[in-house]
């Protein structure tokens, strides 16, 4: 092989390995483009944090009633129990939230006549993020502000509940209930009360909820669910449980 | 593929360096990864979806700014750095420069360093683990590795 050759072979081997470096520098530039592209383009919030998770023991029921946990106000040792079944984002518990639950809390749960025990019972497929709202009322929970930070989220319904992305709003209202705001969105940005959420939602399920507010009103072992989401219906409710001919019969 | 030198118009020219060809697709690598982490800090992507560990709580750390400067921004500024250097290292000029070969090495020793450091607050101050700054710091450590070469074109000079 001559010189002039060789020099040639050469510089077609130096060009074709450059080729094949474009090449891969390509294949991961679009591998890229398309990985950060789908992820901020997509759905903004990550699916696993909106949406429930598979929890293992949810099918048994002993194991759900323990796994599920409601967020209790008032006395606990209280006669009755009154339980709501809640959306963040349902306007109808909005409206209980504003109306209805201030006058049990005044004139039942402050007397020690009853406490109020809510579980989360997002409906998703309706409002997309309430899941995601009813964690983050959770991750209040974790630095003892739950009530306020629920409040928060009822008051401010209007504001959050058909955004897309309400993370910023949910950020806002730990702010404003003087929330560690490092730590709430630490918690807010994960997965963090995934399971406990999915657990109520399970229990609701079983306790045939379809709607919300449903309101439950009752003792351990003896239930009566509230028809109507007013302070008369629980007042009856509460009358009927309370009765005598009721005591330790209604489920 | 050869590294061999070959003429251009009769002058003689290397063969393009392997090794900076290693290290531009690395750096390709972790520019997204960090664009990743930086478009979250943004708020462009919504909380950080993680399979394993849990990025949220490293990215929410107060470890997580170098005062008003996102970590992964120095992340993405830094890859771009190595990615130009390695991809003028390649042109046909510029194959043998001792300047280029030592920015190289300098710039992926720091970053490895520096990624050292990220690393052990993962692991012993916050105590959480967010794999795309592991993959970022195992890319850094390739990067570093891929660019020993140089110290050979520095000893040898042209």
């Amino acid at each position: 092989m001559s010189r002039s050759d060789e020099r040639r072979k050469a510089r077609e081997q130096g060009g074709s390995n450059m080729t094949k470096f474009y090449v891969i520098l390509g294949v991961v530039a679009i591998v890229g483009i398309g990985a950060v592209g789908y992820s901020v383009t997509s759905s903004a919030l990550g699916a696993a944090a909106m949406e429930p998770v598979e929890v293992e023991g949810l099918d048994d029921l002993t194991l759900l009633a323990e796994i599920a946990q409601g967020v209790t106000k008032g006395d606990e040792d209280a006669p009755i129990t009154i339980i709501e079944f809640g959306d963040y984002a349902c306007p109808g518990c909005g409206g209980f939230a504003l109306s209805v639950k201030p006058q049990v809390e005044l004139l039942l749960v402050e007397t020690g006549k009853a406490k109020f025990v809510f579980y989360d019972f997002p409906i998703t497929t309706i409002h997309p993020t309430s899941f995601l709202a009813a964690r983050t009322a959770r991750c209040a929970q974790d630095q003892g502000k739950f009530w306020e930070y629920h409040d928060a989220l009822f008051r401010n319904q209007a504001s959050w509940r058909l955004e897309a992305s309400p993370i910023a709003n949910f950020l806002g209202f730990g702010e404003d209930v003087g929330l560690d705001a490092d730590e709430f969105e630490a918690c807010v940005k994960s997965d963090r009360h995934a399971d406990l959420v999915t657990a109520n939602m399970r229990l609701g399920y079983e306790l045939r909820v379809n709607s919300t507010p449903t309101i439950m009103v009752g003792r351990p072992g003896e239930f009566l669910q509230v028809p109507s989401a007013t302070f008369q219906g629980i007042q009856e409710a509460m009358d009927k449980i309370g009765s005598p001919e009721n005591a330790g019969g209604a489920n | 593929m050869s590294e061999e030198a070959h003429d251009v118009g009769g002058a003689a020219v290397a063969a393009p360096p392997m090794n900076r060809m290693v290290v531009a697709v690395l750096a390709m690598g972790g520019f997204f990864v960090a664009l990743y982490l930086f478009s979250h800090n943004l708020g462009l992507g919504g909380p950080i979806v993680c399979g394993v560990g849990d990025c949220a709580t490293v990215q929410s750390s107060r470890y997580a700014t170098l005062g008003p400067v996102p970590v992964s921004a120095i992340g993405v500024l830094g890859y771009v750095v190595l990615l130009a250097l390695s991809f003028m290292g390649l042109q046909p000029k510029h194959r043998e420069s001792r300047m280029i070969g030592g920015l190289l090495l300098v710039g992926s020793l720091g970053g490895g360093l520096f990624s050292a450091y990220l690393t052990y607050l993962e692991a012993f101050v916050i105590q959480a683990w967010c794999q795309y700054c592991v993959a970022s710091a195992i890319i850094i450590a390739l990067i570093f590795v891929a660019s020993i070469p140089e110290v050979a074109r520095l000893r040898g000079g042209s």
